[in-house]
């Protein structure tokens, strides 16, 4: 074999792949620690949206409760928490309309106050967050 | 209908696993495995060193798969992802290095005396066995191996040729057995 022909043909010998008896094990092994890692991702992303949610919820409240505490004061904020409230009923017949049309005519919202409202419509929609955070992730 | 996975191409198997398709993905490790494995075993790895590298360069595989365009193959681009894996593990672990310098096999052959590649490449020393492996197993050039495992370029292309010298002579029909025959004698 002179040293011309040879790189092709150690090139073909490395490129022919060596057979292994224990095959279906090295496979079952690696889809098990795929399926471990996409669990704990899923973990991960969960615990972490539940923690972010729960930071924002915690901001958005003490943004209300400055709005509580200087509504004596000053005369621009009162209208920003009557914005809020508003966009907290508007939220509430959304939610009612949704409702209607899946046939829970039985429940009314209408009761709730405006802020209890928009908290309600907060949470859902950091609710449904999640889910579709989570939901992309597995399918990453 | 929905081809079976066997007549998918690889480019094809990549692009559906990107998009988080497991089934998809095992068949192109069933494919590949084999390869990966050999080429790591090739590299020196003791086989179950090889085989958790094999694996985890198959779990990072899956995660870049939207990176592999098909500009070359599937089989060329996982064993490079393999090949570096394992410089990484093996400069970290300097005892497993060590183990493997102590470690000599003596060479089989078949019935002309000739060696198969698997057990030439074990009269190799560890850098000439390494930079043939990453060569012509894993496709990288002689600069990626000597960036890979800091090495001069010179020396590496001495690694590389002196590698192949010994590969020739070892793997040449009858040649084992002669060479046997004269340490007899």
């Amino acid at each position: 074999m002179s040293v011309d022909e040879f790189d092709p043909a150690i090139e073909r010998l490395f490129a022919r792949a060596p057979a292994f008896a224990d095959s279906a094990q090295f496979e079952a092994g690696l889809a098990a620690r795929l399926n471990k890692s996409s669990r704990f991702r899923t973990a991960a992303l969960s615990v972490a949206g539940l923690v972010g949610g729960v930071i924002a919820v915690r901001e958005v409240l003490s943004v209300d409760f400055n709005f509580a505490a200087s509504s004596a004061s000053a005369g621009a904020a009162p209208s920003a928490a009557q914005g809020l409230t508003m966009a907290g009923v508007d939220g509430g017949m959304a939610i009612q309309s949704l409702m209607e049309r899946v046939g829970l005519t039985g429940l009314d919202l209408s009761s709730m106050g405006g802020m209890q409202m928009f908290w309600a419509t907060a949470g859902v929609l950091v609710a449904l967050l999640a889910a579709g955070v989570v939901k992309l992730s597995q399918q990453i | 209908m929905a081809k079976p996975l066997r007549d998918l191409h690889d480019v094809e198997l990549a692009a559906l696993s990107a998009a988080g398709g497991r089934r998809e993905f095992g068949e192109l490790v069933r494919r590949h495995s084999p390869a990966v494995r050999g080429l790591l075993r090739r590299m020196g790895a003791q086989p179950a060193l090889a085989d958790d590298v094999a694996q985890d360069a198959f779990l990072l595989a899956f995660e870049k798969c939207a990176e592999f365009r098909g500009e070359g193959t599937f089989g060329a681009w996982i064993k490079r992802i393999a090949a570096r894996l394992y410089l990484k593990r093996r400069s970290r672990d300097a005892r497993y290095v060590a183990e493997l310098e102590s470690d000599e096999v003596a060479p089989s052959v078949d019935s002309v005396g000739r060696m198969d590649l698997d057990e030439a490449l074990k009269g190799l020393t560890e850098a000439e066995r390494l930079c043939v492996s990453l060569c012509h197993g894993a496709g990288l050039s002689h600069p990626e191996i000597a960036t890979a495992i800091n090495l001069p370029l010179g020396t590496v292309k001495s690694h590389v040729k002196r590698g192949l010298d010994k590969l020739r002579v070892r793997l040449e029909p009858g040649s084992v057995a002669h060479g046997s025959a004269s340490h007899v004698g």
